[in-house]
């Protein structure tokens, strides 16, 4: 237990140094999430409708679009020189690999919904309402079964001539209820809400968190190896 | 199963279903009552619904199959699992196809978010995906795993999708559509409607067999011609 | 379906478990990979005594990476079995991983750690003690510990094999398989892995090399084997290999087989 909890905090710690030293993905999705809140504000009339009135669908939305940028990259790094090869035959259990990815990526979808928020706030003037600790569950709840559904999916694409094209199609079909509840658990809270009246949001989206790391930890065996 | 286990049973199955499917059609168009509310265009709903059924089942069926696969490795499994993939695409396809002609004559539109039928088009969109992973993949054996994953993780998230999709609906009202579960269905429609299942399931079972036995075969006589190649010295 | 090896190693001595902590023999028995309809492994079977070399020659498709990743535990078997000091090794097995070092033509680095960062993180996945005293020692046993702070990616190619060989002894395996080990290195950066793989001879350590070039390997080879099309059509000590120049023998068992006669020479 206490080396497993090790071999899955030493991969965690390198993929992190890895995108520290390069920024790759972090400096991608963070472009990202800016121009498309850019993109938004012209895309909205004012005269009809203020983009705050569609913050937690427009916010949603945007860390779907600039996670699945991240998310796609997972395995990238791992292809430089075999280095996937050199993680699968050491004596890592398979969860652990995934465990770790999707650590790893949930800290940096963290940071993307951190600086989402920021800009949304900046350009859009919207509030956190008045639970942060509410919408900070919703939110992390939400990202995390993407997050998972993301990694394990990354690892499927990434042996597919398709690529990273292929990942949206096949995880989009499977967000609709990380949508459906994390906008409306976010719009009640950015409403000003109490904590207690997205409960019902939170246990979805638990669930959705928990079944798609479950499946993921027990069929990324299946993924990777021959 | 032998080839002419599946080739006696995949003629059974059409022909029977065939038949089944005639005699619905004649219920539908001359026996059945005209549903009160809706009117003609209620007839759909005898297409319509054992198609979802069938589309349904046939993805629990891949979902099952690609689990097993997983676990015991069995070709035959894959191969089941991919047959039933392709009968769960077409059936799911009639769905869609169906259920808009009935929303635009009903309702006046195409697409209402009516939950099952967006569910419906969700779950065509997992199929797609699973074909996709299966194609596009380094090697064949390699598509075969993926695509299994993507099965067993679109089955598990389809009850969660149902939930949301349902839910959703009933946080924005919209015109009353369908009321199957309402008043209890006229007992020749009900007839009707087991006549079509009984036809779709049959016409499912013998479009899995033939594709089942037509996959079995392709892949035994690919296995066939490169072992002879590689006797005949092409490096492996 | 399978033959057996031209010829077994002779006198099977086979390990007490209790013994195989740092020294192991290595048994193959009948082991087959198949992908679909290709037997890309058909039947291999070979005995090594604790601290013996086997190098494995072979033209390209052979199947001898694919023998190394099932001797590695990275893919599964087909049929056959393998044992490490005698013990039956079943498929992801922990411990056998963390017997066995890797060395492949790829290096597994990560160009963005510098070499000791890479070092640490394979350490940790095979809970190396001591670590730090380790990777330093690792790291003078390949001449790189004045670079141990700088990016891999700023490496030389040789520089590169040499830190990867430092990886894969890191965690001091029983059992070293080397892919390739020499591709894409230049004739100085060559001599000096050459020399850094004959100290893994010290007698604890059982190695498999793989190459398809017989100029490499083969005076450090205490047993050669010959695979051809997924078989050993060729498998005996380095003494028993007929006089002569060993590339006129190694033509004739590969064109024995490839030119469609078949069988050994």
């Amino acid at each position: 237990m206490i080396r497993y909890v090790q071999q899955v905090e030493a991969l965690v710690r390198k993929d992190l140094l890895l995108e520290l030293r390069t920024w790759d993905r972090l400096s991608a999705m963070g472009a990202f999430a800016v121009l498309v809140a850019v993109l938004f504000h012209y895309a909205v009339d004012r005269t009809l409708i203020h983009p705050r009135e569609l913050a937690a669908g427009l916010i949603w939305l945007t860390i779907v679009f600039g996670g699945i940028l991240g998310l796609g990259r997972t395995f990238a790094l791992e292809e430089e020189d075999g280095a996937i090869q050199g993680i699968l035959t050491s004596p890592v259990p398979k969860d652990a690999v995934f465990l770790a990815k999707v650590t790893g990526n949930f800290v940096l979808l963290g940071l993307l919904v951190l600086l989402i928020l920021f800009v949304f706030g900046l350009f859009f003037q919207v509030g956190l309402g008045g639970n942060p600790f509410a919408l900070f569950g919703v939110l992390s709840l939400g990202v995390l079964g993407f997050t998972a559904l993301g990694t394990l999916y990354s690892g499927v694409t990434v042996r597919s001539r398709m690529g990273e094209t292929l990942l949206p199609v096949l995880v989009f079909p499977l967000l609709v209820p990380m949508v459906v509840f994390g906008v409306r658990g976010t719009s009640l809270l950015f409403a000003g809400v109490s904590g207690a009246e997205v409960e019902g949001s939170l246990r979805i989206l638990g669930s959705f968190s928990l079944v798609a790391l479950l499946a993921g930890a027990f069929l990324f065996r299946f993924v990777v190896e021959d | 199963m032998s080839l002419k286990t599946i080739r006696w049973g995949a003629g059974i199955a059409g022909v029977l279903g065939v038949g089944l499917a005639l005699l619905f059609h004649w219920q539908v168009f001359f026996w059945v009552p005209t549903e009160a509310s809706m009117g003609i265009v209620q007839r759909i709903f005898y297409v319509h619904v054992p198609a979802a059924w069938v589309g349904f089942f046939a993805f629990f069926i891949v979902a099952l199959c690609s689990a097993v696969y997983l676990w015991l490795g069995e070709e035959r499994l894959d191969i089941a699992a991919v047959s039933a993939a392709e009968g769960g695409i077409l059936f799911t396809t009639i769905v869609l196809i169906s259920g808009p002609l009935w929303a635009k004559l009903a309702w006046g539109t195409w697409w209402t978010w009516e939950p099952r039928l967006t569910l419906t088009l969700l779950l065509w969109f997992i199929y797609v995906g699973y074909f996709l992973v299966r194609s596009s993949s380094e090697n064949e054996r390699t598509g075969r795993r993926l695509a299994a994953v993507v099965g067993i993780v679109g089955a598990l998230n389809i009850p969660l999708i149902h939930m949301s999709v349902l839910w959703f609906r009933s946080l924005h009202p919209q015109p009353v559509v369908l009321r199957t579960d309402g008043p209890s269905l006229h007992p020749d429609m009900l007839v009707t409607l087991m006549t079509a299942l009984a036809s779709f399931t049959l016409v499912f079972l013998a479009i899995f067999l033939v594709r089942y036995g037509a996959e079995r075969l392709e892949r035994e006589l690919r296995a066939h011609d490169s072992a002879r190649e590689s006797g005949k010295g092409v490096p492996v | 379906m399978s033959s057996p090896p031209a010829r077994p190693a002779e006198g099977p001595s086979r390990e007490s478990p209790a013994e195989g902590e740092r020294t192991s023999s290595l048994e193959a028995h009948a082991l087959v990979r198949a992908f679909g309809p290709i037997r890309a492994v058909d039947g291999v079977s070979f005995e090594l005594l604790p601290g013996e070399l086997l190098t494995v020659f072979g033209p390209n498709g052979a199947g001898k990476s694919t023998l190394l990743n099932l001797l590695a535990g990275a893919l599964q078997p087909s049929e056959g079995e393998i044992r490490m000091g005698g013990r039956l090794r079943s498929h992801g097995e922990v411990e056998w991983r963390q017997q066995v070092g890797i060395l492949s033509h790829q290096t597994f680095l990560y160009g963005h750690l510098t070499a000791e960062e890479n070092l640490r993180f394979y350490g940790r996945l095979f809970g190396v003690d001591q670590i730090e005293d380790r990777i330093h020692e690792r790291l003078s046993a390949v001449e790189m510990d004045h670079r141990k702070d700088d990016l891999v990616r700023t490496f030389s190619r040789g520089m590169r094999q040499r830190l990867s060989l430092a990886r894969a002894l890191l965690h001091d395996p029983a059992i070293v398989l080397l892919d390739e080990p020499y591709t894409g290195l230049d004739v100085h950066a060559a001599a000096l892995l050459r020399d850094l793989l004959s100290s893994l001879k010290d007698g604890r350590r059982t190695v498999v090399l793989v190459t398809h070039d017989l100029t490499q390997g083969l005076d450090l080879a205490d047993r050669v084997a010959i695979q051809v099309r997924g078989r050993f059509e060729f498998f005996g000590s380095s003494v028993e290999l007929p006089s002569g120049p060993p590339d006129a023998f190694y033509r004739s068992v590969v064109e024995g087989v490839l030119g469609g006669a078949g069988g050994a020479p």
